[in-house]
């Protein structure tokens, strides 16, 4: 009877576990083909406080906030597929009891394009900036949010958070 | 290495890459704060009123000439409160030493809030009120009652007309 010698059984041993391993590779790669090659999104807003202050309706029907600056970066979008900045508010500006709704707050963006203009929802992402392919340097955005004044507004103070998303396929 | 470590070390840098790869999407979040402060305004038609000479028996009352005085209060209050108008005279009619009470000027009022009253040098009377903020609007004609006791002359008054709100 002849025994294989101890060195040839642990060889056999470590080859099982590696093609083990290789097969995994090959299943992970197929199911997140995109792990290798994913976009690298970059979004940066400053401030991220927006304010806008009391004014008489008539003499301001329309209040202006501050600029913020938004700044957009998208590296490794090697297809050169389509990509977006969207906006969602999280519900009206809201004051204890009372509300001013969300889309009495309006945007003016610039430049165009990629940025857009466009009208807060709570409902519905609203497209603040598009195009397609890297953005690499990063690309800044001015954005300039302004309130419709009103007689009709219960004083207050009201806030709300607003979500701006870049997203790439 | 061998190439059986070399892929299981590819493995490891994979896995964690994948793990470590940002998602389609980043996102960042804001604030916005609209500071509304209680504010009212206060728009008269007319910032003068004459009552014309008229004989007491044909005309009990006579009303001032251009007719009734457009009011517009615009007010922005806090939530449920009361928004009032309100009229008060310096003092009494006075043309030299005669005079003639206040309270020979009443009104009568059109548009929703507004109601009738008579003048008071004393107290401000109310000429409209509301609940909230909005812009109002109605007229105010404002009426002299006439009488054979007054001695004859040209009498005048100051009206101050307050919109107020909390």
């Amino acid at each position: 009877m002849t025994r294989p010698a101890a060195g040839a059984m642990r060889y056999v041993g470590q080859s099982k576990h590696h093609w083990h391993l290789l097969a995994c590779v090959c299943v992970a790669a197929l199911l997140w083909p995109e792990a290798a090659v994913a976009q690298r999104l970059d979004l940066t807003i400053s401030p991220t406080s927006i304010t806008f202050p009391s004014a008489d309706p008539d003499v301001n029907p329309t209040i202006v906030s501050a600029p913020i600056l938004v700044s957009v970066r998208i590296r490794q979008n090697q297809a050169a597929l389509p990509w977006q900045l969207t906006v969602l508010a999280n519900g009206d500006l809201i004051a204890g009891s009372q509300t001013v709704d969300i889309t009495n707050v309006t945007w003016a963006a610039t430049p165009a394009p990629p940025f857009q203009n466009g009208t807060l929802s709570k409902t519905v992402a609203q497209r603040v900036a598009a195009g397609a392919g890297n953005v690499n340097p990063a690309k800044d955005g001015s954005v300039t949010f302004r309130l419709a004044n009103s007689w009709t507004y219960s004083a207050g103070t009201y806030t709300q958070t607003i979500v701006f998303t870049l997203s790439a396929p | 290495m061998s190439r059986w470590r070399l892929l299981s070390l590819a493995l490891v840098v994979w896995v964690s890459a994948a793990l470590a790869a940002p998602a389609g999407a980043q996102t960042s979040t804001a604030t916005l704060s609209a500071d509304i402060r209680t504010l009212a305004k206060l728009t008269l038609s007319a910032a003068s009123v004459s009552f014309p000479d008229a004989d007491p028996d044909v005309v009990g009352q006579i009303p001032s000439l251009g007719g009734p005085i457009a009011i517009t209060a615009k007010s922005r209050a806090t939530p449920a409160s009361q928004v009032i108008l309100t009229v008060v005279a310096s003092d009494d009619l006075r043309s030299g030493i005669q005079t003639i009470a206040a309270s020979a000027i009443t009104w009568t009022v059109t548009g929703a809030g507004f109601q009738p009253g008579t003048l008071s040098k004393a107290t401000p009377v109310t000429v409209a009120q509301w609940t909230g903020s909005g812009v109002r609007s109605g007229t105010q004609q404002l009426m002299f009652q006439n009488l054979w006791s007054y001695a004859t002359g040209t009498y005048t008054a100051s009206l101050t007309y307050t919109l107020s709100s909390p």
